[in-house]
């Protein structure tokens, strides 16, 4: 990593889907131990700026680094193993695998797995009387719990969540709340939240932006007096 | 009647030891490697090889395990790797390697039947009968077989990566599985196990550049029964090699090498996605 170097750095990032241009010129920046809220309505290319920045989606202009590294064009392994959870909106998890299986794949070395295994457990205590159940019998609330749980077991400098909060109650919601922030205090790992949910981004965010059309239209500080009326302007029909 | 149990047994573990590659490849790859017969008949050429050196008999069974495995991993970096986009495609090109194999097997070999050392020659008492030792012996090596490739999909890291990449690909890149690596070692895998089977059959049958064409059908229609699955490849053996047996002793030799076929388009029929799929 050199000195001094964003944990992500996109600059002038173009990318989409075919022919089709969904992500237009997006420049942003996560620093160590920062959590950036990305907001925006559905459609906008929140999901599709996670996707390009993870490798599944080929970077047309502009240049992604990862703590001093490009990445712009390294496959999906190579850029997760640099330290780097994604959490994907759909098809989270391997449904057919054990619970423990889906947190063992989170880890490159087998050897931590006891080790990471308690700390994410202090987290989340219900993972480890269920390490052999089947991930798909979970409830939802508890499927993103193991999302979060998973991406932590990699020991990750950067994690890409997209839209944890969807569909979930909010005793849950609080929940993530409180593991994503005991998690950068005790870890420093730098977070890029896809989200929908203004308040939760607001409570765990350090910055936040508005992406509409493929552009960031606005971006601010989390605890500016007006971020919450901003954010819902942009974000009303 | 002992002797018509062991020869189901037996039957059924020739059948699992000579479909477990196809069944690797089919499961973890989603391909239908059609120069299956092709690797069988390598490693019926591979023991022809080691008899003719002289050496001990069961150094086939490693060579060509070994030769197998080597020439997977070329053949999925050469020709199925570049079609992995294009699935029915891939399916064609082994078929068509197939050819190519058998082709330059005849040329290396030619086209006579040869016929290799048995690494245990003999019968011995077994439940009351004298019954063949190298068909015995073959019961346990398909258990052992079916324990180790148990042991290497469950218990391995490797099979834990190769099961997240059969169920969702994209989400196991996203985390840092080289979905690449995994294809290509179970490429090699398969036919490693291939090769390895036609090596054992070969003291059972002679050598010759189609021995592994009669194979194919039968061990694709168990492959499709067992749900792909190993257990399931062990209960489709034994269900379908055991009415083989059967129609073949007390019917006729000739429909009973239809038996597996027709008993498998009956079950399929009853259960789409075989024995062991909910």
């Amino acid at each position: 990593m050199s000195d001094g170097a964003a944990t992500l750095e996109i600059s002038a990032l173009t990318s989409g889907y075919g022919e089709a241009i969904v992500i237009r010129g997006v420049s942003m920046t996560v620093a160590p131990g920062e959590i950036v809220a990305l907001l925006g309505k559905n459609g906008m290319g929140k999901s599709t700026l996670l996707k390009t920045v993870m490798g599944f989606l080929p970077a047309r202009e502009g240049k992604i680094t990862l703590r001093g590294h490009d990445v712009t064009r390294d496959p999906p392994h190579r850029i997760a193993r640099q330290a780097i959870a994604y959490t994907p909106q759909e098809q989270a998890i391997f449904q057919d695998l054990s619970v423990g299986d889906n947190l063992r794949l989170g880890q490159s070395e087998a050897s931590w797995f006891e080790e990471e295994l308690a700390r994410v457990a202090q987290v989340f205590p219900f993972l480890k009387e269920r390490l052999g159940q089947r991930a798909g019998t979970l409830s939802g609330g508890e499927q993103k719990m193991l999302l979060i749980a998973r991406a932590l077991m990699a020991r990750p400098k950067l994690m890409l969540v997209d839209e944890i909060t969807e569909g979930l109650q909010p005793s849950i919601i609080e929940q993530l709340t409180e593991a994503l922030a005991v998690q950068r205090e005790r870890t420093g790992v730098a977070m890029l939240l896809v989200e929908q949910n203004v308040r939760f981004a607001l409570n765990v965010a350090d910055r936040w932006a508005v992406l509409k059309l493929g552009e960031i239209d606005d971006a601010g500080k989390s605890d500016a007096h007006n971020a919450a009326a901003r954010i819902a302007d942009h974000l009303s029909v | 009647m002992d002797v018509l149990l062991l020869d189901i047994v037996t039957t059924a573990a020739i059948l699992f030891i000579v479909a477990s590659g196809l069944m690797i490849i089919l499961g973890v790859m989603k391909l239908i490697n059609f120069a299956h017969p092709a690797f069988l008949t390598i490693g019926g050429y591979a023991a022809f090889v080691i008899t003719q050196l002289g050496w001990n008999p069961w150094l086939a069974v490693p060579f060509a395990a070994l030769v197998g495995f080597l020439l997977g991993l070329i053949v999925e970096r050469v020709i199925v790797r570049p079609l992995y986009a294009r699935p029915l495609d891939a399916i064609l090109a082994t078929w068509g390697l197939g050819i190519v194999i058998g082709q330059v097997i005849t040329i290396a070999f030619g086209r006579q039947v040869q016929f290799v050392q048995t690494p245990i020659s003999g019968a011995m008492e077994f439940l009351g009968q004298t019954y063949s030792t190298y068909r015995l012996v073959l019961v346990i090596l398909a258990i052992v077989l079916a324990v180790a490739l148990t042991g290497l999909l469950y218990f391995t890291r490797f099979g834990l990566n190769a099961r997240a990449v059969t169920m969702n690909e994209d989400l196991a890149r996203g985390l840092g599985i080289d979905s690449t690596k995994v294809r290509s070692v179970t490429f090699g895998l398969g036919a490693a196990l291939a090769s390895m089977a036609g090596a054992l059959i070969t003291p059972l049958i002679s050598v010759d550049p189609n021995l592994g064409l009669p194979w194919l059908v039968n061990s694709f229609m168990l492959v499709l029964v067992s749900g792909v699955s190993i257990p399931g490849l062990m209960v489709a053996a034994l269900i379908l090699g055991g009415a083989q047996v059967i129609v073949s002793t007390y019917v006729s030799a000739i429909l009973g090498g239809l038996t597996i076929v027709v008993l498998a388009a009956v079950i399929l029929r009853i259960r789409p996605r075989g024995l062991t799929s909910g």
